[in-house]
């Protein structure tokens, strides 16, 4: 092949020419020339190749040299040039031509573009996988190599529990757990990807020549099933799960944009339930500005006066009269309208907003309830993530204080969950309430856990009796009901059954020891300046 | 070093392609007597077009090395560990692989695998662990099949 590149002298046939042996040709370049055999074993080395890399290379691997070297380069040769940096992160275009019997020829120029970030060699020391920077260069050379079918994906993997076996094991067995988990991302991929671990149990896999989404999940739900197996460290058995959010390189996506979708991915796994793998979709980053959006507009809402609270009434069902509210959060969101709690409350608990919103709701709940007449109650909702706070006690005497309330006319309504974690500081702060003469019921009962441990471990006033137990239709959901509402009499508890809309409902909950109601066929939620009238209207006749 | 006995079972997922499944069987065969006679681990391997069940018996470390590895195969999945624990004394004196189940066909399939590696059910020691196995084995291949 060198022939054509010997000068041709009309006169003569090219075999007259004395010619140096290619040989001495290669060794007289002035830029790395290799061949290598199919596994990336070097078999040759020009002068220039082994002084651009100290020394003896022959009888090494391509790879030793410069680690961003992948066999699939090889096999998928497409005469494109690819940049690979050396150890000491020397920049260089490699271009790759098949020699035949398997063999490759591997020609270095020293590359210019120093924009471009050469594959660095940043290891983690306990696992030995690459680092961020290392990934990142990873990630910029495989993006300047899509090209056509073949792309790549980047995988985000975040271990489920390996906090609790840290906190429980400790971490001399959380790193050697890592370590194995290392082990097993390794064997899942194919020689060539990138497996980088980026802190914590925080991994990324770069996936090399994915065709089709099919291979990315392939390759996704090999990981969860394999990281995801049972673990045996010096006898213990331990158990954890991966979530994995995966995101296919297309022709726009730069390589930030990957590790984003990926994590967003991530971050739908894991809201899904963990221990399972997602693919990224354009509507998740849709859904994540829509959150954020909401955040926005959820941190101004306060300030912009556009909560404002709607009372429900429930009954004694003794005397058929009404004893008092419960405040209901309502947003009048200005493009929005009328944003359901459901949609708000979740996303003010993630980021705390919760906490102020929540002190708001108390002052203005016992404020409007001042100037209700007689001893009419107002139940006001806490969450949990108010106990957290710390200050739930201070905020509900300065709320009564400003507000002239009186203690006794303040029911909190808790759920369970503010009772999950913490436990003993969260009594601590109810027993503190209850002696400020507070009422505390407990709210969405039969919902959650409901543990019977609760209700031992705090004198409730009242338990209220979720709204799908009413509705019955069921015998399982009226034995329900009349188990709760036997157990919360005998332990001195009223009983409130929630979400009443029809007579019948209201009959079943009568003979069932149910001490109040609240739901649409007593009262639906009203504004403050309603409930005057409403007070003074006589009561329904079927009642 | 103290003796650790580990036992597990596992769903089998070769057993869909005839040629597959027997080349994999002589592959596990081959593979855990190196790794087991340089490890010191005597044990049983059970298996049926249903499942796989072992037991296996050695230092802790080298115990844990080979779950490690049979982790990582994915020619099986669902992996229940049943339990690991430091024992006296070995129940089995080798390490031997055998078909068990009530497939005829694969019985005489695998009729080898037991007597190349020196299976006899009859002379195992550990009866409660290898009729547990057994008994596993038995219910995973009616499921399977």
């Amino acid at each position: 092949m060198m022939n054509t590149q010997v000068p041709q002298v009309a006169t003569l046939s090219p075999r007259h020419i004395e010619q140096p042996s290619f040989g001495r040709i290669l060794q007289s370049l002035s830029h790395p020339v290799f061949a290598i055999d199919v596994n990336g074993l070097i078999v040759y080395a020009n002068t220039a190749a082994e002084v651009a890399f100290d020394g003896w290379v022959v009888g090494l691997n391509l790879r030793d040299l410069l680690p961003g070297f992948t066999l699939p380069n090889v096999t998928q040769f497409d005469r494109k040039s690819v940049l690979l940096a050396s150890k000491s992160n020397e920049a260089y275009e490699a271009t790759l031509a098949p020699l035949g019997d398997g063999f490759f020829v591997v020609d270095l120029r020293a590359h210019s573009k120093l924009s471009e970030t050469p594959i660095q060699t940043d290891l983690d020391d306990l696992t030995g996988l690459a680092k961020r920077n290392m990934l990142m260069s990873h990630l910029n050379v495989a993006r300047s190599r899509v090209l056509g079918a073949a792309s790549f994906a980047v995988h985000c993997i975040d271990l489920d529990r390996f906090k609790t076996v840290n906190d429980t094991l400790g971490h001399a067995i959380g790193d050697l757990l890592l370590k194995k988990v290392a082990d097993r991302l390794n064997s899942a991929c194919r020689k060539g990807d990138v497996v980088a671990r980026l802190g914590g149990d925080e991994f990324v896999v770069l996936q090399h020549d994915v065709t089709d989404t099919a291979a990315a999940e392939r390759l996704a739900s090999r990981i969860v099933d394999l990281v995801g197996r049972t673990y045996v460290l010096n006898g213990h058995t331990i158990n954890i799960g991966a979530s994995v959010g995966v995101a296919i390189c297309d022709e726009n996506s730069q390589p930030r944009d990957l590790l984003r979708n990926a994590d967003l991915a991530l971050y739908e796994a894991k809201r899904a339930g963990r221990g399972r793998y997602r693919s990224f979709e354009s509507s998740m980053s849709a859904r994540l500005q829509e959150r954020r959006d909401m955040e926005v507009d959820l941190r101004r809402a306060l300030a912009l006066k556009q909560f404002e609270l709607s009372y429900q009434p429930f009954l004694d069902l003794n005397d058929d009269t009404v004893i008092g509210f419960e405040a209901l959060l309502r947003w009048n969101h200005p493009v929005k309208g009328n944003v359901p709690p459901l949609q708000f409350i979740p996303l003010a608990e993630e980021n705390g907003l919760i906490v102020k919103i929540g002190a708001w709701v108390l002052h203005k709940a016992c404020m409007e309830a001042a100037t209700w007449p007689g001893e009419m109650i107002v139940a006001v909702n806490v969450s949990p993530l108010q106990f957290k706070a710390d200050n739930l006690l201070e905020t509900v005497s300065s709320a009564l204080a400003r507000t002239g309330l009186p203690a006794h006319r303040l029911e909190l309504e808790i759920t369970e969950g503010a009772l999950l974690d913490d436990t003993d500081n969260v009594l601590l702060t109810l027993t503190a309430l209850r002696d400020l003469g507070v009422k505390i019921s407990m709210d969405d009962f039969g919902t959650g856990y409901s543990s019977l441990a609760y209700l031992q471990k705090f004198p409730f006033n009242k338990i209220k009796i979720d709204r799908s137990f009413v509705a019955g239709g069921n015998a399982d959901s009226e034995a329900i009901l009349k188990a709760v509402a036997n157990l919360g009499s005998s332990l001195g508890m009223s009983i409130t059954a929630e979400g009443v809309e029809t007579v019948e409902q209201l009959k079943r909950i009568r003979n069932e020891r149910c001490t109040h109601v609240q739901g649409y066929l007593t009262g639906r939620p009203m504004r403050p300046d309603a409930i005057p009238a409403f007070l003074n209207q006589p009561l329904l006749a079927p009642l | 070093m103290s003796m650790y006995r580990l036992v597990y079972y596992s769903r089998n997922h070769i057993a869909s392609d005839p040629a597959l499944y027997e080349n994999a069987v002589n592959d596990i065969l081959a593979k855990s007597r190196v790794n087991n006679a340089r490890d010191d681990i005597t044990g049983a391997l059970l298996f049926n077009a249903g499942c796989f069940a072992q037991v296996l018996e050695g230092p802790l470390d080298k115990v844990e090395a080979a779950f490690e590895r049979i982790q990582q195969d994915d020619r099986h999945g669902d992996v229940s560990l049943l339990g690991i624990d430091p024992v006296d004394q070995r129940s089995f004196p080798n390490w031997a692989m055998g078909f068990v189940g009530i497939s005829d066909a694969d019985a005489v399939r695998f009729a080898g695998i037991g007597s190349d590696s020196g299976f006899d059910p009859s002379r195992l020691d550990g009866e409660q662990i290898h009729m547990l196995l057994r008994d596993l084995t038995m219910e995973e291949e009616t499921a399977f099949c």
